[in-house]
């Protein structure tokens, strides 16, 4: 008997790549260029010898790296990284990855590049500084990603989204111990993740509310327990340490409707310091005024649509996560960091995503858009 | 691409086999709930932004632009002060200010020599300026013109010269702690400068140029200059003649008498304007922080800062109205006002004076060590005799005395426009017995400040009415429109117009043949009041003599008031304070335009009046010398050879002053 003919062709389904995605988070990165540019070039004439694309420089390299470490992720498949490799002894790249950080975070707590006070950069011979905690949070993504995508279910209940924080926690409590707006943001990604699983969401309500409760009461409680970058926040005007901040609203307010014009900035002029830094917004402001913060704004929202978008079409659950992982990332890195310059928030010092000067950020962020890219790849459908 | 909605969910398979799970409805919906929530963030935030872009623009954007600018101050003209006749007083003259721009230097090594060869500067200060990482930084005040322009000539890069004013006191010395000087910021420092520094300093100019947050100019950016706006102008009450006059007349008798100093004022005592305040020896207004001879250090000692400078504060006190003393028998002038306004005494109540009263337990001493024996009122103040005021004192009691005080304005500053002004020191009225009743009644015991006594007893003889002291008369800004004009409102009717009378009548008497008679000068009604104050402590045996007079005595246009501090050898103010007074007024009375009058007495005395010259030609000498006994000529020279009288100069039928010389040509 001849067995039927399994017709391999009826079900072909077009393979999907992003373009959108792709093309915005390009166009932020060159926008990123021109700002660092025009931001960095007085600071550095002032303090590297007169090469005014000293940093512009530094910046280009990093976006072309970044460029093709974007473009090779993008094709591999994402399930790559959780996958055993070895004949005996199946080891995923994900715990390699994993315990790469935890040794980089603890190197860098010993030996890292003081800079202004704070260790966090691992200085490379020749090619210059490396910031460990951004590798970080695309490990905590997948890492998350992967606990989640193994077993959903248990996290139905809050000893579930324990064990996600048990495995997260070693990563998070080194990162918060240099850089705490880093473990912020690496804590948020955590929790969106697994409230975005979880079948039953009551448990997050309730730590939600006492999260919010609980710097409420920092904030409010009294003079005695708050911290000098609350009451720079709320005295922004008269606190020394509101300086930056005030300069930057500055900044934002003279921009007016259409700036002040590229390049134009008075504020970049060595008043905000290191202008090209987390404070890049601010000077977008004054130069492309609310017209041009308004389109990078959009640039965003289409980013984070275009990554929503992936995440709910994904062909499983772990591209899915992992696309909500890095939405949330960047959501979170936009919202601190706008929020920082027109001081909503207390300052926290959080670069805006492609577009602030950071090689290490610049390349990760890439990266995560590859694996991004990689997820919508392995979206089939139909014509 | 679709949604898979409704869809059931394929069950794919791993390489190894194992399910997959695909994100379910529900996740999807949560998904859709968080990205929700990042973009209402989203959309606060843009809120925010737009808040702070659009309605907070304005308020930032000032700030932000304050921030970048570089202010250059151009200090104004400060207002000019000028005495009642339009001389002026206080005046500026252009000098310039150097300063470096560190940016700016090129050559810092010939900037900093060029800057200590022209500006005469060590090295180091000048190094460590330019030096100095700053905007700018100023090397030099106070440049004058010729200076500026000459290190302008070397066109040096970062060097700038800003022009400026100086204030430049074109008297120099005179009534120099009257107008007062300022300081390098343009502010007054003592004397009229501060008292009305709000209305001369002006509004400072500025030029705004816009900078980097490191003080560099931005090239090509647009300078915004604000103009500086000219103080106003002061006319003051002072009249150089006379404050000239009263110097001269101060420093002749400092220098005759080695007094310490010798105070002198001039008033108004119908308006109280001032028209000379004099307190030899002056200091330089141009060099106001070098001690002039008085606080010099006689030895060549070098005195530490500290002591310089509590030097120069001493230097620069007025004492007409910042010290206080006891003002002896000047005084009496108030009790016998007191003693008239309570009817206490009459002119002709007569007294005895042994050369002592004896007050409770104490004798106190009259200055007549013999006694003036029986004597009327008016021969007392005559006499300014001790025990008559003593008694006329106990008459009126201390709370008679202390309401005149008031009324006449002893309890209180005068308010005279000048800063530092001191208080009179009183005895509490519930602490004052008998013996200080006493000694208050002829002027000892309490202090006030020579401006007081001249202003109470203004009041007493103007006729009861207050005045102020003042110097400040109108303020003109640079249209020469009045800004303003300074009035002095005071109360009339403190005394009575019989008191007033009085008074003016008994004080000329002590002028005409009293203790004041060195006063005296011919043509003129001068009524006045000597007196010897013995300064404290007693033991010390200095005296600062005084004397008081105002005249015409009738109707009141001038008083003075002359201080002697530790005149050697005769100290009588009667003696040597009187006779400036007349000196002074010998000079300004006529200038104030209140000629001469002659009595008959008067006239009938050597050397006043006029005569007509009789006609000698013709005569022989010796019936010339035998008419010329009739006439009051003074030398008579004879020129020429002969007996007959030919010529004569004056001529005849001239009328020339008694005294005047003859001069007769022979033949």
């Amino acid at each position: 008997m001849e067995k039927p003919v399994v017709r391999k062709t009826e079900y072909k389904p077009h393979t999907y790549y992003d373009y959108s995605l792709l093309f915005i988070t390009l166009i932020l990165v060159c926008i990123g260029l021109v700002m660092v540019y025009s931001t960095s070039s007085y600071y550095a004439v002032k303090q590297k010898f007169g090469n005014a694309a000293y940093f512009f420089n530094r910046q280009l390299i990093a976006a072309i790296l970044g460029v093709v470490v974007m473009v090779i992720v993008s094709k591999i498949d994402y399930f790559t990284y959780i996958k055993g490799i070895g004949k005996k002894f199946k080891i995923r790249l994900l715990f390699l990855a994993y315990m790469l950080c935890i040794g980089l975070q603890i190197y860098v707590l010993f030996f890292g590049e003081e800079v202004k006070g704070a260790k966090r950069w691992i200085k490379i011979p020749f090619v210059g500084t490396f910031q460990p905690s951004e590798l970080t949070k695309i490990c905590v993504i997948l890492l998350v990603a992967y606990i989640v995508y193994a077993a959903p279910k248990q996290l139905d209940n809050v000893f579930g989204f324990i064990r996600v924080i048990i495995y997260v926690c070693p990563l998070l409590a080194l990162v918060a111990a240099e850089n705490l707006s880093t473990a912020i943001i690496i804590a948020g990604i955590t929790f969106l993740v697994c409230f975005v699983v979880a079948r039953k969401k009551g448990y997050f309500f309730v730590m939600g509310l006492l999260a919010v409760g609980l710097v409420a009461c920092y904030i409010f409680m009294g003079e005695a327990f708050r911290g000098e970058r609350i009451d720079a926040w709320l005295n922004v005007e008269t606190h020394p340490k509101g300086y930056q901040i005030l300069q930057g609203l500055y900044a934002i307010a003279s921009g007016g409707l259409w700036g002040k014009g590229l390049g134009q900035s008075m504020q970049k002029l060595g008043f905000i310091p290191e202008s090209h830094n987390d404070m890049i917004f601010s000077v977008i402001c004054e130069e492309l005024g609310i017209v041009g913060a308004l389109a990078i704004i959009l640039l965003y929202v289409l980013l984070l649509w275009r990554l929503f978008v992936v995440a709910v079409n994904a062909r499983d659950l772990f591209g899915s996560l992992i696309c909500v992982g890095i939405m949330v990332h960047i959501a979170m890195q936009v919202l601190i960091n706008i929020a920082v310059v027109t001081n909503t928030i207390p300052s926290t010092g959080i670069p805006l995503p492609f577009i602030s000067y950071g090689g290490t950020s610049l390349v990760v962020l890439m990266a995560e858009m590859g694996i991004a890219l990689s997820v919508s790849n392995r979206i089939e459908y139909e014509r | 691409m679709t949604w898979n909605k409704g869809k059931p969910h394929r069950i794919l398979k791993n390489d190894m086999g194992r399910v997959m799970r695909q994100i379910t409805t529900k996740q999807r919906k949560t998904a859709i709930f968080v990205i929700s929530v990042l973009f209402t963030a989203t959309f606060l935030l843009i809120g925010r932004l737009a808040y702070l872009m659009i309605f907070h623009s304005e308020e930032y954007a000032t700030d932000a632009k304050e921030l970048h600018e570089r202010e250059r101050s151009i200090k104004a003209a400060r207002g000019i002060i000028y005495d009642r006749n339009g001389v002026v007083l206080a005046d500026n003259k252009p000098v310039c200010t150097v300063s470096v721009i560190h940016s700016q230097i090129t050559d810092p090594e010939r900037v900093i020599s060029v800057l200590c060869d022209v500006l005469d500067l060590s090295e180091e200060t000048v190094r460590k300026r330019v030096e100095k990482v700053s905007s700018i930084e100023r090397i030099k005040a106070n440049v004058d013109k010729e200076t500026a322009d000459y290190l302008r000539s070397f066109e040096l890069d970062g060097v700038m010269v800003d022009e400026d004013y100086k204030r430049y006191y074109p008297f120099g010395t005179l009534a120099s702690r009257v107008i007062g000087f300022t300081g390098g910021d343009n502010q007054g420092i003592i004397g009229l400068e501060v008292k009305y520094n709000s209305m001369l300093e002006g509004i400072p100019g500025k030029i705004l140029t816009l900078t980097t947050a490191h003080g560099t100019e931005i090239p090509n950016a647009a300078e915004t200059r604000v103009e500086p706006l000219a103080g106003n102008s002061l006319t003051v009450s002072l009249d150089v003649n006379i404050q000239r006059y009263a110097e001269q007349a101060a420093l002749k008798v400092m220098e005759a008498k080695g007094a310490n100093h010798v105070s002198l004022i001039l008033m108004n005592p119908q308006n109280g304007e001032i028209y000379a305040m004099v307190n030899v020896p002056e200091f330089d207004l141009n060099d106001p922080y070098t001690l002039n001879i008085e606080y010099a250090p006689k030895e060549d000692t070098s005195l530490s800062a500290e002591e310089k400078n509590t030097l120069l504060n001493r230097m620069w006190r007025n004492p007409c109205i910042s010290d206080t003393y006891e003002p002896g028998s000047t005084f009496k002038i108030i009790t016998a006002t007191a003693a008239f306004e309570k009817n206490a005494v009459s002119l002709t109540d007569r007294f005895y004076c042994p050369g002592h009263k004896i007050v409770e337990d104490r004798t106190i001493r009259c200055h007549k060590v013999g006694g003036h024996g029986s004597e009327s009122f008016v021969d007392g103040i005559k006499n300014s005799c001790n025990p008559v005021f003593m008694e006329i004192g106990a008459r009126v009691g201390i709370e008679g005395l202390y309401e005149i005080f008031e009324r006449v304005g002893l309890m209180r500053k005068t308010g005279i426009d000048l800063p530092g002004e001191a208080s009179s020191i009183m005895h509490k009225v519930e602490n004052v017995k008998a013996v200080e009743l006493a000694t208050i009644s002829f002027g000892q015991s309490f202090q006030i400040t020579p401006m007081q006594l001249l202003s109470s007893v203004s009041t007493i003889i103007n006729g009861g009415k207050q005045i102020t002291p003042h110097f400040a008369i109108s303020a003109k800004n640079t249209e020469e429109n009045t800004v303003k004009t300074y009035t002095y409102e005071g109360e009339t009717g403190l005394v009575s117009e019989k008191t007033c009378e009085t008074m003016k009548s008994l004080l000329e008497a002590v002028v005409h043949d009293g203790t004041g008679k060195r006063a005296y000068l011919p043509g003129f009604r001068i009524g006045g009041k000597t007196a010897t104050s013995e300064k404290l402590p007693r033991s010390s045996n200095q005296y600062i003599s005084s004397f008081l007079g105002f005249a015409p005595a009738e109707n009141p246009q001038v008083i003075a008031l002359v201080l002697i501090d530790e005149p050697e050898g005769i100290y009588y103010g009667g003696t040597i304070a009187a006779p400036v007074i007349a000196e002074v007024f010998d000079e300004v009375l006529p200038y104030l335009g209140i000629e001469p009058e002659y009595s008959e007495d008067e006239l009938k005395m050597d050397g006043i009046g006029t005569f007509p010259v009789p006609d000698l030609v013709g005569m022989s000498i010796e019936e010339a010398k035998k008419l010329l006994k009739a006439y009051e000529f003074g030398d008579v020279y004879e020129s020429g050879e002969g007996t007959v009288i030919t010529e004569q100069f004056p001529e005849a039928g001239e009328e020339v002053k008694k005294n005047t010389n003859l001069i007769l040509y022979m033949k």
